[in-house]
């Protein structure tokens, strides 16, 4: 699945001009902002590649797609790599 | 459907100042996930990291990180920079600063901190535009773009950033723009890595002052705009000079090895005194 976060996008329509395979479109109603947010339209073209993730200026979009393992080894990373905690 | 797949880059970001106050479409929130993807390929401790800003729009991001931050003085953050470097070597010192930043009021700073070759990573975001006080001109903006100090568009030829600092003695040099990601997190992760003074420029869009300005209104102009001009510097080596008026010319421009300064005060200090520098501070005991 593609995950777009309503609260944090601010609707700069980056991820749609930087999708390799134009998986995102606009949808034509406004939210209650005013932002025009971009939808997931064509899912089965996604090939895991999380330029749209970085891409992001609003880290909105997260993708989950179980396609391409050999790109998609970072999927589950680890967030803190130290050890120790702080507390 | 939030707690189901988090985004990957908000657990190292302070979430309760979410959203940024950037404008729409603005780079500086790509590079945050671009330096996060290229400190998690570059396997660092997050917590060893200390992030150095001065005054801009770019200088915010460290107050959206989670981890040690300081925002200091304008064009002074690569000084404040070298003496937590050197005070406490094992850190990692990162510095965030912008065009105006770091090439103007602290030109100076940034050349002599490439000289000396101190382990600092800079990643310096070029806007083309002073873009927090109002659309001034930078010494980055490129020959005949318009902004509020220039009405008639400015004369001056700008700085080349990335070559001044490979010139000045750095250790590591590149410029990438926002719209190629892949090789702008290889880069941050080679300048992570890097021993010494490893200099990122990153070539950004401003869509609200250097856009409104130069017909260029949305960010999805810019970045086309952006990514038309883009020349490789294998590519540029083959051109001529006339030809690259306007281009971005992107890139590694230095990569090499050199003796690191706190490395040299250290021996220094073990050749003299007999041990590390902190050994015979006046203020161990507060350690």
């Amino acid at each position: 699945m593609i995950y777009i976060d309503e609260n944090l996008c601010k609707g700069c329509h980056l991820c749609v001009f930087m999708c390799y395979k134009n998986v995102y479109a606009i949808s034509s109603k406004p939210n209650k902002k005013g932002v025009l947010l971009p939808y997931v339209k064509f899912e089965e073209r996604c090939t895991n590649c999380g330029v749209c993730e970085v891409v992001c200026p609003d880290q909105a979009i997260t993708v989950n797609v179980n396609k391409n393992w050999w790109v998609g080894e970072d999927t589950n990373f680890n967030p803190k790599f130290s050890t120790g905690k702080k507390e | 459907m939030e707690q189901e797949s988090p985004n990957k880059f908000l657990p190292y970001m302070r979430k309760d100042r979410l959203p940024h106050i950037f404008c729409t479409g603005c780079g500086n929130g790509t590079i945050i996930s671009a330096f996060l993807k290229g400190m998690q390929k570059a396997e660092m401790d997050f917590e060893n990291i200390a992030m150095v800003s001065g005054i801009g729009c770019s200088s915010r991001i460290p107050g959206y990180m989670e981890c040690d931050s300081l925002h200091t003085t304008h064009g002074r953050a690569l000084s404040f920079a070298t003496g937590l470097k050197v005070s406490n070597p094992d850190l990692d010192v990162v510095v965030f600063s912008g065009d105006g930043d770091a090439a103007s009021i602290g030109g100076n700073h940034l050349i002599h901190a490439a000289r000396k070759n101190i382990d600092l990573t800079v990643i310096c975001i070029n806007n083309n535009i002073y873009g927090m006080t109002g659309g001034q001109i930078s010494p980055t903006s490129p020959k005949g773009s318009i902004g509020t100090t220039a009405p008639y568009g400015t004369d001056d030829y700008p700085f080349k950033l990335a070559e001044l600092v490979a010139a000045a003695g750095a250790t590591y040099s590149a410029r990438w723009t926002t719209v190629q990601i892949d090789n702008l997190v290889g880069s941050i992760k080679k300048a992570l890595k890097n021993p010494g003074f490893s200099f990122v420029e990153v070539a950004s869009q401003c869509p609200t002052y250097f856009g409104r300005k130069n017909k260029l209104r949305t960010p999805t102009a810019m970045a086309v705009t952006m990514k038309m001009n883009t020349v490789f510097k294998s590519e540029a080596d083959r051109m001529r000079e006339k030809d690259l008026e306007g281009k971005i010319i992107v890139g590694e421009f230095a990569d090499k090895q050199r003796p690191d300064y706190t490395d040299n005060i250290q021996k220094l200090s073990e050749a003299k005194s007999g041990g590390k520098t902190l050994r015979y501070s006046a203020y161990m005991d507060d350690i």
